[in-house]
């Protein structure tokens, strides 16, 4: 089995920045993703604060990161690593349909999933569709009454895009009913991080994500985190590129 | 068999999920693959009561057997549909 420098574990802008860094730096590199590389931007049809690109679609920006990583010799491969085992002299990643990497260094950069509706909400919403995307389940309900379930920018984010193409948007909180006219229910209560195959090996807070400073480094030598599911304050597009940056680097100091 | 996949241009995932459907169509010719466009063809996404996408259905002797929502990579595709 070949045995990589460093396996990163998610493909969105922070473990794509991280693969670019790695391969430059003249490192094996091999990213894997579980469902499409881009994570949570894919959902972004309109980016206003990555710079030098105003308003490019987060499926255009990905799908070029994507090309660059690959042209300059990164590896992507679709797999959900469902386990990250430390061994005397590395790492062995494993897969859900029984797939096995070996790597000197990994760099966990997962992301975060939408937060989901409570139980007792679902059963509300009974046979009405639940959503977590407006750009891509709005247009299923033109001119039709919604409601948003959440108050932060995300859900202000929807609201103002839902109110372009539907009739009338209701916004509660989520310990809120909904109401009886509302034909469907979109999501937008905050986002949890995509840790559970790193919780045997780093430390995790409270919340689910991976304890980590600036400089990326984990509590388990030579695991490093990059992105959204790091314990930080700003989670944005360029933070994520910036975590990528320098977890590829600690990774490179590390193998040296 | 037949696989039926329910999109929208405005939909991010969805245009992330094409090049999967294409390989998969490439890879499998004994199964029809149909690409519906939810914004042309309405009647159809109601018909199957498309209610976030992308959605996945898929079909034998023209009744359905299951559905997905959602992006995912070639190989799960081909575990969903069963090939």
């Amino acid at each position: 089995m070949k045995e990589y420098d460093i396996v990163i574990v998610g493909a969105g802008i922070a473990g794509l920045t991280a693969a670019i860094y790695g391969v430059r730096a003249g490192k094996t590199v091999l990213v894997l993703e579980a469902q499409v590389e881009g994570g949570q931007i894919i959902n972004t049809i309109n980016i206003e604060n990555w710079p030098g690109n105003m308003r490019v679609t987060g499926v255009e920006l990905i799908r070029k990161i994507k090309a660059q990583a690959e042209e300059l010799g990164a590896e992507i491969d679709y797999v959900n690593v469902e386990k990250i085992v430390k061994t005397k002299d590395g790492f062995e990643i494993f897969g859900d349909m029984d797939e096995k990497f070996k790597a000197k260094s990994v760099i966990l950069a997962m992301g975060t999933d939408p937060r989901k509706l409570s139980d007792e909400m679902m059963k509300d919403a009974g046979k009405r569709p639940v959503s977590y995307c407006a750009t891509c389940d709005g247009a299923l309900y033109k001119g039709k009454k919604v409601v948003v379930v959440g108050h932060g920018n995300s859900a202000e984010h929807e609201i103002k895009y839902l109110k372009g193409i539907c009739s009338e948007v209701y916004n509660i909180h989520h310990d809120e009913k909904i109401p009886e006219d509302a034909e469907a229910v979109f999501v937008a209560i905050g986002r949890i991080p995509a840790t559970e195959c790193a919780k045997e090996i780093v430390e995790i807070d409270a919340r689910g994500y991976i304890v980590a400073g600036e400089d990326c480094h984990t509590s388990c030598t030579g695991v490093f985190v990059a992105g959204d599911c790091r314990t930080k304050d700003l989670r944005q597009l360029v933070t994520a590129s910036s975590d990528g940056a320098v977890a590829a680097m600690e990774a490179v100091k590390y193998l040296a | 068999m037949e696989l039926l996949d329910f999109y929208a241009d405005w939909c991010g995932p969805c245009q992330m999920l094409k090049p999967t459907i294409e390989e998969f169509e490439k890879a499998h010719p004994e199964i029809k693959v149909t690409s519906v466009n939810i914004d042309e063809e309405e009647e159809l996404a109601e018909k199957y009561g498309v209610s976030s996408i992308p959605c996945l259905v898929v079909l034998k002797d023209g009744e359905e057997v299951k559905r997905e929502v959602g992006v995912m990579p070639l190989k799960k595709l081909e575990k969903f549909v069963g090939v």
